[in-house]
């Protein structure tokens, strides 16, 4: 003991330990074990739907009830202009990218956090944990799609040519969701607060983002500035253009909001890769 | 740098003294206390200190040391899980960790379902997994139990069921710490055979363990921590004997402050009152002092680790009021060469009237052990001269 603490106490500051962000041997090195997100990814669905009567049922009767209540209530109190499509249809469109945001991000948020055995005592690519929340969240969103399928029969209503353009929404949408999960992630490690005022925050996010009504209640002036703070707004306002009108994208403001998107990713992955030798040390 | 070889380079990490405080008065605390010129050392606890470890490919290397003197946290750090606060760590090829075994088990999970989750966690594709399953089912024992979920398992299976996945995976460098500790003895075993047949294969074992008798029987190396410090790295014997040394001597520091008889002194003679010599006989020569007459039920033991004998004498006695001379004589002592220690106790159902302590040490002279092959437990070193014929029939 005295020989030990009678040697130098601090390590020179020569040799302290930088983590080498290397991004290109990163991605290579998830994509290599994204069979580890899909089995965590389906874990959770496993242990989700053991406990649970109803099942998968639960993925798609969260969209559709939230869906029944904004029609009964917004439909009749405040006259949304839809364009002229069906309420129901209008909604759930806008439901379906939030809820796959929202789920993204409370569970992927927390998933290092619960996982925290695994992170303290396993060696893997730390992205595999919100990515594998994220898997989850896709799962669901793809189950109350079929839904939505369903609901177009009903309704008989005929999707647009358009639709075509979905596929460039959806790559905005899962960059901006990708980006703020890992930030939050890697956030919440070290501000446990945070784990219990992100459900407060996502139930205000509901109603900034034009899930309930449509992109023209926001002044026009303040649309773009809007699209940049929320990229999900034009992305849903996207999905009911293309889908549900036969309109192109509105570029003016889906443009802003793929650069922002894009920019959340990549701030996102850099501030998880920052926090990242710390994970196990607090975990 | 080849597969299986280990260089870490003064390695130093800190943790939080305070782990449980984060509230935000102590982060202000915290604050003020950094902006108003204080060190920022306050709070933290030093785990490993200016550590340096080369471990070349195929060396088993085991780790030991007290509770808290950085043998898991160094395992951490090579197994790339934690992050060192100043240095280099640096590990070649695949690495395969069992730190904790049961970490990677979701308790709602059945055992068929964990075997492809823990397997994935560590790096194994489902298909390498699906062609192994049986293997792993037979090596855990774990056939009838295989499609029940894991919370309904028992300790045992449970690491069995973890053990068995990870000993599965082929890596250049397995981590092993303290996996022993939990299953039965033929399960202990089991284990030990598999690590000596992943060591033949010729990937790096590092072995952490409190078990020094497991530690010595699979590894050639032993690095021992204390404080967060190597204090001596070498081969596994003498170090582990420098060890038991220390331990032992922690131990007779703490002359027992508690119990009726005292132990006055105590002698240990070989043949004609010189060192003992191994297969010679022995005299223990104890002086008591008791305030009162007692019958007394007096235990002598010889260990070399620490508190658990290699064997025991017993004898009952009446003990006068005053000073008694007790004297215990083996006519072979059937211990090799090395350092032993002496341990004195008059344990009673209700009381100790002495507590059970080492009362000296002693250094027999003789031949060296006959040396343990790889993967055996040897319990105890005890001395026996066979005879052995080799007869073709």
């Amino acid at each position: 003991m005295s020989a030990a603490s009678s040697r130098v106490t601090e390590p020179p500051a020569d040799i302290l330990f930088r983590l080498k962000v290397r991004v290109v041997p990163a991605i290579r090195e998830v994509w290599q074990r994204r069979e580890l997100v899909r089995t965590l990814a389906e874990r959770d669905l496993r242990v989700r739907y053991k406990q649970a009567v109803l099942g998968v049922a639960w993925s798609v009767l969260t969209p559709l009830a939230l869906m029944v209540v904004f029609t009964v209530f917004f439909q009749r109190v405040a006259k949304v202009d839809t364009g002229g499509a069906q309420y129901a249809l209008f909604t759930y469109l806008g439901l379906l990218p939030w809820t796959f945001f929202s789920t993204s991000v409370s569970q992927g948020g927390q998933s290092l956090v619960v996982n925290n055995q695994l992170v303290n005592k396993v060696y893997c690519p730390r992205e595999v944990f919100p990515l594998a929340s994220m898997a989850v969240a896709a799962v669901d969103t793809a189950l109350a799609t079929l839904v939505l399928g369903l609901l177009f029969a009903v309704t008989e209503f005929m999707p647009k040519p358009t639709t075509l353009w979905v596929p460039v929404l959806l790559a905005v949408q899962v960059a901006f969701t990708f980006g703020v999960t890992l930030v939050l992630s890697a956030v919440l490690v070290f501000l446990r607060d945070l784990r219990h005022v992100l459900p407060i925050i996502l139930q205000l996010g509901l109603f900034a983002t034009p899930v309930a009504y449509g992109m023209d209640v926001v002044t026009k002036s303040l649309q773009v500035p809007y699209s940049i703070l929320n990229p999900l707004a034009p992305v849903i306002d996207g999905y009911r253009r293309t889908i549900l009108l036969g309109l192109a994208p509105d570029w003016h403001l889906l443009g802003p909001a793929a650069v922002a998107a894009a920019l959340w990713m990549a701030v996102g992955y850099v501030v998880f890769k920052r926090l990242e030798p710390g994970f196990a040390d607090y975990a | 740098m080849r597969d299986g070889e280990i260089q870490a380079s003064r390695v130093w990490k800190r943790f939080r003294a305070d782990r449980q405080r984060q509230l935000l008065r102590d982060q202000l605390d915290r604050v003020r206390r950094r902006l108003s010129g204080g060190s920022n050392a306050h709070g933290w606890r030093w785990a490993l200190r200016d550590v340096d470890m080369a471990v070349g490919p195929g060396e088993s290397i085991g780790l030991i040391g007290p509770n808290g003197s950085g043998k898991t946290t160094m395992l951490r750090m090579l197994a790339k899980v934690m992050y060192p606060y100043a240095g280099r760590v640096a590990v070649g090829g695949r690495v395969g960790a069992l730190i904790d075994v049961r970490a990677g088990i979701h308790p709602d999970l059945t055992g068929a379902e964990n075997v492809y989750l823990y397997g994935s966690l560590l790096g194994v594709s489902r298909r390498e997994v699906a062609r192994k399953f049986d293997e792993i089912v037979a090596f855990g024992e774990l056939e009838t139990a295989i499609d029940r979920q894991v919370k309904f398992y028992s300790s045992g299976m449970h690491v069995r069921l973890g053990f068995a996945i990870a000993a599965f995976t082929e890596p250049d460098v397995l981590l092993v710490d303290e996996v022993l500790a939990v299953g039965d003895a033929a399960f202990q075993q089991k284990c030990l055979d598999r690590m000596r047949a992943v060591l033949a294969q010729g990937t790096t074992v590092v072995f952490v363990s409190h078990d020094l008798q497991a530690v010595e029987s699979i590894c050639e190396r032993a690095i021992w921590l204390r404080d967060g410090v190597v204090e001596s790295d070498g081969p596994v014997r003498e170090v582990l004997g420098d060890y038991r040394r220390t331990v032992e001597q922690a131990a007779e520091i703490l002359t027992p402050a508690f119990g009726l008889v005292r132990v006055v002194k105590s002698e240990i003679r070989g043949p004609g009152g010189d060192t003992p010599v191994s297969q010679q006989p022995l005299e223990v020569k104890l002086v008591l002092e008791s305030p009162e007459p007692l019958w007394a039920s007096m235990s002598i033991g010889v260990s070399e680790g620490p508190a658990t004998p290699i064997f025991l004498l017993g004898h009952e006695a009446m003990l006068p009021a005053g000073q008694t001379e007790l004297r215990c004589s083996i006519p072979f002592l059937p211990l090799p060469r090395g350092r032993f220690y002496l341990w004195f106790g008059i344990i009673e159902s209700t009381r100790d009237l002495v507590p059970w302590h080492p009362v000296g040490q002693f250094e027999v002279l003789g031949p060296e052990l006959t040396p343990t092959p790889r993967g055996i437990l040897r319990m105890a070193p005890v001395q026996v001269t066979p005879t052995w014929e080799v007869e073709q029939r």
